[in-house]
């Protein structure tokens, strides 16, 4: 029954794109070096092409005569229950989204994309990892993956107010902008909340949160289903239109902002006239136009680094804002790791990976890469712009017992502000 | 003076002693704390009543490392957060010795 629900997905969704995406690869492996996920463990399963293989042998057998002869004369198989069982440990553990096999494409196959939809085929017939279904029925549920209930947003958002003695103007109607939080950053990063604040408040911004629209993050996405996508962003943008804001900005978390910036308009109907950008690219834009200054220097202690993030900066084109503002703060311990910008490697916690508690082995591997990078700089702080790299590298750095500090762009901002 | 000490017991566990009423500086600088250290954590509350920091312990809850907590009367709801995979585990004891037998084990 499994393997219907994800076929007719397929064959629903398989229109003259996908099928000819699928007819223009070449198989030249390319895309394999590209993977993190490949290249630390050397599993030929874990290369991009063959995350597709689901949807590629559907297409064929479903719609090309080729596909029909060979299924016909037994060369090739149909698909059973046990593949698709097999492939959702593939592309739900093995696969962050990251989409650096796209880049590489000699033919330039949206490969992401593609996984995207072997993944809306497997979230159809339920084949789910059970720990990332479970966050996103909390979500669904208590609209929240990780308990941010009503009152638990109230409680933590007047404590990080309180403690942090900062402005956090909430339902503010006629406001500008709308600032919306991950909720890793509500819980495991509130000083994330503070710092954000205090930038937004020290550059005149007239912002609000929203209890509605108090949270950005979108299991759904991960997951691959379309109807929870649009129903975890609609809550966002119906907070937005209540409030009347222009401007939406999406926090320090790369997969919502992915969601929010590019996957909605593709999806639904988004509320015309308002802006969606990413707080990485707002402090840009303050530090350039000067509404807000930063201490010269401020940590020029010790080597910095900073890790791109796939959804920011890959995928949202922020590449030069934080290289901008850390050649403020570090102008003389800033080093790149390599790769970097767009052909950086990603951390491997992304796309859902990190809260699958059976992918943690590849996700340290997959881990191994980015301490490769840092050694290579002697990083003694590596900075980034998402909150799930920034849990993905905390995390790791105590499993591998590395002498690194994790920090988060937004803090290191907000610690410099010019008074 | 900090409204708390860190100071260590044995190898991979630290004391956060707490002493007296948290100031907003010293609630900073231990979340500052909590974010860098990678250990186990006794968290005593003999110099403290439950009351006074039961806003505050149960707003550190999800940033803790693996926990053990004794010495004040405090309610254990406050500690109760859905397991997820940013979470650690935090309990409470009424004894130190118990506390430390089960972080050791952890």
């Amino acid at each position: 029954m499994e393997n219907k629900v994800v076929l007719d997905t397929f064959v629903k969704e398989t229109g003259g794109y996908v099928a000819s995406q699928l007819e223009a690869c070449t198989r030249c492996g390319i895309c394999a070096e590209a993977c993190h996920f490949y290249e630390a463990t050397g599993n030929p399963e874990f290369s991009p092409v063959w995350k597709i293989e689901l949807l590629k042998r559907a297409y064929e057998q479903r719609f090309t005569l080729s596909g029909k002869i060979k299924l016909a004369l037994g060369i090739d198989k149909k698909i059973t229950e046990e593949d698709i069982l097999h492939f959702s440990k593939i592309v739900y553990e093995a696969c962050t989204m990251c989409n650096k096999c796209s880049m590489v494409c000699p033919m330039g196959i949206q490969l992401g994309p593609l996984i995207h939809e072997v993944r809306a085929g497997l979230s159809n017939a339920g084949v789910v990892p059970a720990d990332l279904m479970a966050a996103v029925n909390k979500q669904v549920e208590e609209g929240s993956p990780l308990g941010v209930t009503d009152d638990v947003f109230e409680n933590r958002m007047e404590w990080v107010a309180d403690e942090w003695e900062v402005d956090l103007p909430m339902d503010v109607k006629g406001a500008d902008t709308l600032v919306v939080f991950s909720s890793i950053e509500i819980m495991k990063f509130p000083e994330n909340i503070a710092a954000i604040a205090k930038i937004l408040n020290k550059a005149g911004e007239k912002w609000t949160l929203s209890k509605k629209a108090r949270e950005v993050v979108n299991f759904g996405f991960y997951e691959g289903s379309l109807e929870r996508t649009k129903m975890f962003l609609q809550r966002v943008f119906d907070g937005a239109m209540d409030l009347g804001v222009k401007k939406i900005v999406v926090t320090e978390c790369g997969h919502a902002y992915d969601a929010m910036r590019w996957t909605s308009y593709n999806i639904m109907d988004v509320p015309k006239g308002i802006e969606i950008t990413h707080i990485v690219g707002l402090m840009g834009e303050y530090v350039r136009s000067g509404k807000i200054k930063l201490k010269e220097g401020a940590f020029n202690d010790g080597i910095v680094t900073f890790h791109d993030a796939c959804k920011i900066q890959r995928r949202g084109g922020h590449i030069k804002e934080p290289r901008e503002i850390l050649n403020i703060l570090a102008p003389k311990t800033f080093k790149e790791m390599s790769p970097n910008k767009e052909e950086s490697v990603c951390c491997g916690g992304g796309g859902g990976v990190i809260a699958i508690k059976e992918a943690d082995p590849i996700r340290y591997a997959a881990f191994e890469l980015k301490i490769d990078q840092m050694k290579k700089v002697g990083a003694e702080m590596v900075v980034m712009s998402c909150s799930n790299c920034r849990l993905q590298f905390t995390d790791c750095v105590q499993h591998f017992n590395l002498d690194v500090k994790v920090a988060g762009l937004s803090q290191m901002v907000a610690d410099s502000l010019v008074e | 003076m900090a409204s708390f000490t860190i100071t260590p017991v044995e190898k991979g566990i630290l004391r956060c002693q707490h002493t007296g009423p948290m100031t907003h500086e010293d609630v900073r600088s231990l979340a500052g704390f909590l974010h860098d250290y990678r250990g186990k954590l006794l968290v005593d509350l003999s110099g403290t009543s439950g009351e006074e920091c039961a806003r505050n312990l149960q707003q550190f809850r999800p940033l803790m490392p693996t926990t053990a907590i004794f010495g004040g009367e405090i309610n254990p709801i406050i500690l109760e957060i859905p397991e997820s995979y940013y979470t650690h585990e935090v309990r409470y004891f009424n004894k130190e010795e118990e506390a430390m037998n089960w972080l050791r084990n952890q």
